[in-house]
């Protein structure tokens, strides 16, 4: 911006440090990081930006050759700027182990950048706080799943089942990660099973990428495993339906302000209860929702899922 | 002593089914559910490069043991082809211990992914044993007629 300021052509380099000290609210800033700043940008990409930067010997300053040219494509203005920091604060906040390597090491590239450009953000107290508990079991293999996903690539692994007690080889061709309550699934057609089957990645050991035809799942299955379940297991032989409850006064501000489902609907009461209804294909987490509610939540409809939530008591 | 059978009944039939050329792929067999009475541990899969033969196990610890007991492998052990001498010595481990090291296991419901490395065999048809002990007792990993046929290998990528 400084270099395009009509105003104020062919800036030196005392001038360009004063102004990105000024901008960048930084205590100090030498001529010699500006100077090599300046370098980098004229670098060829992918390193640099392969800025037109140039010293101009008769106005004895710095001038872009190109009038039209501004860094990656984009150019940002000082509330971007702003944006960006107030970013920053979110992305710490949700790194760390809710993040596979991958994108934890992309992640620390831009940090790193974006420290370099704006020094005093590690110092600024953060007004941002999210859960962000230890690594758990089986989420190393989450960059080997996301890839095997995305290249349609069958996967081989050992499952362990904490109910019965056994292990099983388990070859899956995967199509979604999941995550719920930070809890991380695969899901994806096992061929044991010879159906759409949810492995938790902590009961899942020695993912091997396999070099066989990849089985596909219908798109409208997909579709169904994305958006259409409240968590991740869904109680067996229930298609997609509408489940109906009645909240007490006291849920139904839950409800209210945390939906569960985009398929949430509240017809309020005039003593302030409630009746909600839901199109979901009803899976154990939701049944558990309900229960961890006590009495505050009563199932209205269907019946069966009336008799199944009871004898989960 | 663990013995398996396999799940075509081949335990008496020739020692190398056929004679296939070598192959420079990595193949996977997974290891069907075998009518033994015993299973614990569990042969889950073999892998087949040109650098190992691997085998893995899954282990829930039984009840009649004081917290689960231990686990550990033997650095004897070793793979044989049925009908041949050469044996296809051990040569890493990986979840359980090589001996005199164990594990103590802290309840009887504990369990244990693990996985041996061995020197590599030839990539043709075959049944394979793994011998923990040439003159084993009950608490020995051997096993038995653990049937290979390259065919129903599935490749994959290491």
């Amino acid at each position: 911006m400084i270099l395009r300021n009509n105003m104020r052509k062919y800036p030196t380099l005392e001038e360009i440090t004063e102004i990105c000290k000024r901008k960048l609210d930084l205590e100090k800033l030498s001529t010699e990081t500006i100077k090599k700043d300046m370098e980098h940008m004229r670098e060829p990409q992918p390193s640099g930006f392969d800025a037109p930067i140039s010293y101009n010997k008769i106005y004895k300053g710095y001038e872009y050759l190109d009038a039209d040219f501004v860094m990656g494509g984009v150019s940002l203005t000082d509330s971007d700027v702003d944006a960006i920091k107030e970013s920053i604060d979110l992305i710490r906040s949700i790194g760390g182990s809710r993040v596979s390597e991958k994108f934890n090491n992309a992640m620390e590239k831009i940090l790193s950048t974006i420290l370099e450009e704006f020094p005093d953000g590690t110092k600024k107290q953060s007004y941002l706080q999210t859960m962000t508990p230890p690594k758990s079991r089986g989420f190393e293999h989450f960059d080997l799943f996301y890839t095997a996903c995305s290249t349609k690539t069958p996967i081989s692994f050992v499952h362990y089942n904490y109910k019965k007690r056994n292990f099983n080889a388990i070859t899956i061709h995967p199509f979604l990660i999941k995550e719920f309550e930070n809890k991380w699934y695969i899901i994806g057609y096992s061929e044991q099973h010879k159906e759409v089957r949810t492995f938790g990645m902590d009961r899942v050991f020695a993912p091997i990428q396999l070099k066989k035809t990849f089985i596909k799942v219908e798109k409208a299955i997909i579709e169904q495993e994305a958006n259409d379940f409240y968590g991740v297991f869904p109680i067996p032989n229930h298609k997609k339906q509408c489940i109906k409850i009645r909240l007490s006064d006291l849920a139904t501000n839950y409800f209210e302000a945390y939906p569960i489902h985009e398929s949430q609907k509240i017809q309020k009461e005039p003593d302030g209860y409630s009746i909600v209804t839901f199109q979901l294909v009803p899976t154990i987490e939701l049944t558990r929702l309900f229960l961890s509610h006590g009495y505050h939540v009563e199932i209205l409809e269907p019946l069966w899922f009336i008799e199944f939530t009871e004898n989960l008591k | 002593m663990l013995k398996y059978s396999n799940h075509f009944g081949l335990l008496n039939s020739p020692k190398i089914l056929n004679k296939m050329a070598d192959k420079n792929t990595s193949l996977l067999f997974e290891i069907p559910k075998l009518d033994t009475p015993k299973q614990n541990p569990k042969v889950l899969r073999l892998l087949l490069s040109k650098e190992f033969t691997r085998i893995d196990f899954g282990y829930t610890t039984p009840w009649y043991y004081d917290k689960g007991g231990w686990i550990k492998i033997s650095p004897d052990t070793f793979l044989e082809i049925e009908g041949f001498t050469e044996k296809y010595r051990l040569k890493n481990a990986d979840g359980i211990p090589i001996a005199p090291k164990r594990t103590n296991f802290k309840s009887t419901e504990d369990w244990q992914f693990f996985s041996l490395y061995f020197e590599p065999i030839p990539q043709k048809d075959c049944i394979l044993n793994m011998i923990e002990a040439e003159k084993p007792t009950s608490k020995d990993f051997n096993y038995y007629g653990i049937v290979l046929k390259m065919e129903e290998g599935i490749c994959f990528l290491e």
